[in-house]
């Protein structure tokens, strides 16, 4: 048995893989990640090796190539560069892994080390993204991450020394307790380490994590962490990064591809439990516990949990709304049922009209909900 | 049946002291009512009345006594509403009659509608019985009320029967009473046929069945009845009686009281006060008429759903067949699209009408807030009516404006004078005269009928503990400083929201209207200024400030259609999104503020 739908081209298709392993849990976390024991690695690695298998069993498999892969977690960086090596095998081994395919894992700065970072990359990969979050000592303390910022720079400057030459952080703001000037100081540290890209989310607190259940204290207003935004826009800017999508940031040549895949409404396949693939016009999920992604596959079956026909209406509109995320923008023609939001989003400054291509300013990312909501 | 053995009378009282509760005992005493279909206030019809237990409407119904004398009387029973609103129908019910039984609850006394109601039966000179109710409750107070009805009605406290409804004690006694008190109807079955119309409904069936006492000679079906004020003809086609239920008999004749159908279309063409008479030999001279029961409260009606204006129009149609104060014309709003700007009783009358249209038609209505009718004085001479705000000429068209006073009776308790006398004060109520009853006072106030349309009575009541009983009929109108006040928002003004009021209270409105709607108008794209303003002059300000921040920062390892579903969820609050110019409200929150 193997997946009921298929991808409507050859590709280059994207690939998520989800490992949900951590070693501790961070107070504002609601990912599917569970706590770390080299036993349940074992056994879900077996699983994963399995799904790829089963995945690969498609008739269309041997057909497509795939141009970026994705680690993403959970914390990927606790696999071992021999168990990652034996994942990337099989997947070159079922489907035709380009050989120009970017490659990333994400990693916490805690369990990456130089020969970790080399292994990796022998094994094929050739981009890292460091979980850095901040560079304050004291709010990392608070997120419940298991590293300082010393940490963070040593492990960057053991992904540059393996060898990595793309290497993208994580940084987060909107923390509680942070103003303006402790975030710019991160933003200001990090700027001088030169990496070739950045993502900063502001913290939002979904169900599920501590901070949402418990309450925290001390979260930032709106004004600042819209100042926030606005600082780190500002000093991207000035160091020469091109801030090609809502919360993503990169030197010339360095965007993720990958995360370009899903800006783009192009198909990826999803490996690992909860992992979200979009295939055809079929959006997918993989059951969530690992236990229950496990035993599908020990039992043989794929682990599938949900999945949902976009109509075509809901294609074109996520084709709409993911696009605008991109600094690229959208065809004009897109948008043509709704001309006068366009008038007024141009208006308000939040929207620019260029030749046949219309885009979000960066002040028009920062409400591009408020839009979305009328373009479905 | 000889005249002499028919008594017509109604039964009046302020509301909820009995009326039709009595109205069962007679029906169950005479063994009019087979006590095993008998359901409290049995006359109390319509689901509205039975579910508020309250008389909208008055009922008619024909009773058959067997008197102590042995004889075989017809009593004619007209039960009647207590509420302010629809003293109209007391008054109607009256000219049919002879007699009333004016009821007074033992244990409340003499109360405002019972004076207002009292009056009405003198005016049209009845023969009025006191009946003393409620003499069961433990709370009751005979020899008070007996003090009240002498000193307050100027009535002879000894003629007063004493009763509990409830209970049917002292029931017969007052049978008896009936009979002995009023007298028989006058007039002569012979002579040419003339019978005045006191009420009518629509009947999808058999049309209009017009309510009728007959004053002089007989009516039997296949008569050409002439309507003498608009000279209509029609061929009676039924004439009855109400048992309570519409039962034909052969003929109805002088003294009597019934109904009759003649294919008669509408409601208007057989007015209350009309003259009906025999085509073939007219009666000389019709009744004088009766005036039209006027609105005197307005409001906008308005669909929820723009789709449902004509189903809202066809409802107000069919409404109106039964009711007549209830007038309406097609008015626009920029805020609330197309409905009805409706002319009420008062605000109870609104009530009821806005609850049957969403009840018995499945409408979803917004109505705008309360207002009354003011005269307009312009600068060139002429007098123009105004119901609706956003109809107000501009200031320098008007030379004055005038709005409608009332005048009233408060009665209550002694200890409650000095917080009724603030309540007043604040309504920019004057006042005429003061009467001490015992240890109760009865005030008289003149109010702009403005002021006490919205909530002047639940603070009455709640300021006396529910003590104070109120009761008041137009006077005049009389000229005041009112002004327009506009709610702007970003400098557009929503008409919704527009109201007339007295100069002195514009400000307060004015602040209380910004600062409700700044608490429901969610963060926009941009700034939204709301004002309250006098003309140009703005008097109230608020602002609600721009959202600054709205995205979704990440759709983690790909989810995209969990983005979706939030957004999704967020569209479908939208949809409960009012429009006003650019800026969005959430629907129930602007009704919110539309009732206030
Ligand atoms: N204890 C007691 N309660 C009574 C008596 N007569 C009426 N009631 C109660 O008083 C309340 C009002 O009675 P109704 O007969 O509906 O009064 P009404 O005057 O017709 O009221 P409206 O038509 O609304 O003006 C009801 O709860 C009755 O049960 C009585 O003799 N004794
Ligand atoms: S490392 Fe990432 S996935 Fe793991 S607990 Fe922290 S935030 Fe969650
Ligand atoms: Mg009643």
């Amino acid at each position: 048995m193997t997946l009921a739908w298929s991808p409507s081209r050859r590709g280059p298709l994207g690939v998520y893989l989800h490992i949900p392993f951590c070693r501790q849990r961070c107070s504002y976390c609601s990912f599917n990640t569970g706590p770390y024991h080299p036993a349940a690695m074992d056994r879900f690695h077996s699983a994963l090796l399995d799904e790829i298998d089963l995945v690969g069993e498609a008739a269309w498999a041997g057909d497509v190539t795939i141009g970026t892969v994705f680690f993403g977690g959970g914390t990927p960086s606790l696999l071992e560069p021999i168990e990652l090596e034996t994942i990337l095998d099989r997947l070159r081994k079922r489907f035709a892994l380009d050989p120009g395919a970017e490659v990333t894992v994400e990693c916490n700065p805690e369990s990456l080390t130089r020969a970790k970072a080399e292994g990796y990359r022998l094994a094929g990969v050739n981009r890292l993204s460091l979980g850095v979050q901040s560079l304050d000592d004291e709010l990392l303390v608070r997120l419940g991450r298991l590293h300082s910022s010393d940490d963070a720079r040593r492990a960057f400057d053991a992904a540059r020394s393996a060898g990595v030459d793309n290497v993208s952080l994580d940084l987060m703001y909107g923390l509680p307790g942070q103003d303006v000037a402790r975030w710019e100081s991160t933003v200001r540290g990090v700027l001088a380490w030169r990496p070739e890209h950045l993502s900063a989310y502001a913290l939002t607190l979904d169900e599920g994590s501590r901070w949402a259940g418990e309450g925290v204290a001390g979260l930032p207003g709106e004004e600042t962490v819209t100042a926030q935004y606005w600082a780190l826009a500002r000093m991207a800017r000035e160091a020469g990064y091109e801030h090609y999508e809502i919360s993503n940031y990169a030197r010339r040549g360095f965007r993720s591809r990958h995360n370009q895949v899903y800006w783009r409404a192009e198909e990826y396949l999803a490996l690992g439990p909860g992992a979200c693939g979009f295939l055809g016009d079929v959006r997918y999920g993989n059951v969530k516990p690992v236990e229950r992604y496990c035993t599908a596959l020990e039992a043989g079956g794929l682990p599938l949990g949900t999945h949902e026909v976009l109509t075509p209406a809901q294609r074109k509109a996520e084709k709409v709304i993911l696009g605008l995320r991109l600094s690229d923008g959208v065809p004009l023609a897109w948008l043509e049922d709704a001309r006068s939001l366009v008038e007024t989003w141009a208006s308000l400054g939040l929207l620019e009209v260029a030749g046949d291509r219309c885009r979000l300013t960066e002040a028009g990312f920062l409400l591009s909900d408020s839009l979305f909501v009328h373009l479905l | 049946m000889a005249l002499s053995r028919i008594r017509n009378f109604s039964i009046v009282a302020h509301i909820d002291h009995g009326k039709s509760t009595l109205a069962d005992r007679l029906l169950a005493l005479t063994g009019a009512m087979d006590p095993k279909k008998a359901v409290d206030q049995v006359l109390d019809s319509m689901d509205l009345e039975r579910e508020r237990g309250i008389t909208i409407k008055q009922h008619t119904v024909r009773i058959p006594y067997l008197a102590e004398d042995s004889q075989e009387y017809t009593l004619n029973l007209i039960d009647t509403p207590g509420h302010v609103d629809f003293s109209y129908e007391v008054s109607r019910s009256l000219a049919a009659c002879e007699g009333a039984l004016l009821i007074v609850d033992a244990a409340q006394g003499v109360e405002a509608q019972t004076l207002a109601n009292f009056y009405l039966a003198l005016e049209a000179n009845l023969t009025i019985i006191p009946v003393i109710n409620k003499i069961d409750l433990p709370q009751a107070d005979v020899e008070g009320t007996r003090r009240q009805i002498a000193e307050i009605l100027g009535l002879n406290p000894d003629e007063a029967l004493l009763i509990s409804a409830k209970l049917g004690t002292g029931v017969p006694e007052l049978l008896e009473a009936i009979v002995h008190r009023i007298p028989s109807p006058p007039g002569d079955p012979a002579a040419p046929l003339k019978a005045l119309v006191f009420d009518s409904f629509y009947d999808p069936y058999q049309g209009v069945v017009v309510y009728v006492r007959i004053y002089e000679g007989r009516v039997r079906a296949g008569m050409p009845a002439l309507l003498m004020s608009n000279g209509r003809v029609y061929e009676v086609q039924q004439v009855g009686v109400f048992t309570p239920e519409m039962k034909p008999v052969e003929e109805l004749s002088a003294g009597q009281v019934g109904y009759l159908t003649a294919g008669i279309k509408r409601v208007a063409d057989a007015k209350v006060g009309e003259t009906i008479t025999d085509n073939n030999r007219p009666t000389a001279e019709a009744f004088p008429g009766y005036r039209d029961a006027k609105p005197m409260v307005f409001a906008g009606l308005y669909p929820v759903e723009d789709t449902a204006y004509q189903s809202l129009r066809d409802a107000i149609d069919k409404l109106r067949l039964n009711d007549s104060a209830l007038t309406f014309e097609p008015e626009t709003s920029l805020a609330l699209g197309y409905g009805f700007r409706c002319g009420f009783l008062g605000l109870l009358h609104m009530e009821i009408v806005q609850e049957r249209l969403e009840r018995e038609f499945g409408l979803a209505l917004i109505v705008t807030s309360p207002s009354v009718r003011y005269r307009v004085i312009t600068t060139a001479g002429e007098t123009v009516e105004i119901e609706n705000p956003s109809k107000l000429p501009t200031a320098g068209e008007i030379d004055h404006i005038e709005e409608p006073f009332v005048r009233s009776s408060v009665f209550a308790p002694t200890e409650f004078m000095n917080p009724i006398y603030r309540l007043a004060q604040d309504k920019r109520g004057e006042h005429r005269a003061l009467e001490y009853l015992g240890k109760r006072v009865h005030i008289t106030f003149d109010f702009p009928l403005s002021e006490i349309i919205v909530d002047f009575y639940d603070r009455l009541k709640s300021i006396s503990k529910g003590y104070a009983s109120f009761d008041y009929d137009f006077l005049e109108f009389r000229p005041s400083d009112m002004v327009k006040l506009d709610i702007l928002l970003n400098g557009d003004a929503v008409d919704a929201l527009s109201v007339i009021l007295h100069r002195d209270k514009a400000y307060e409105k004015g602040k209380t209207l910004a600062e409700k709607l700044r608490a429901v108008i969610p963060r926009q794209m941009f700034e939204v200024a709301i004002q309250a303003a006098i003309g140009s002059r703005v008097i109230a300000r608020e602002t609600v400030k721009a959202i600054r921040k709205n995205v979704t920062a990440k759709c983690y390892g790909g989810d995209i259609t969990r983005k979706r579903k939030l957004l999704e969820k967020q569209k479908e609050g939208k949809k409960r999104m009012k429009q006003l110019g650019k800026v969005e409200v959430p629907q129930e929150a602007f009704l919110s503020v539309l009732r206030s």
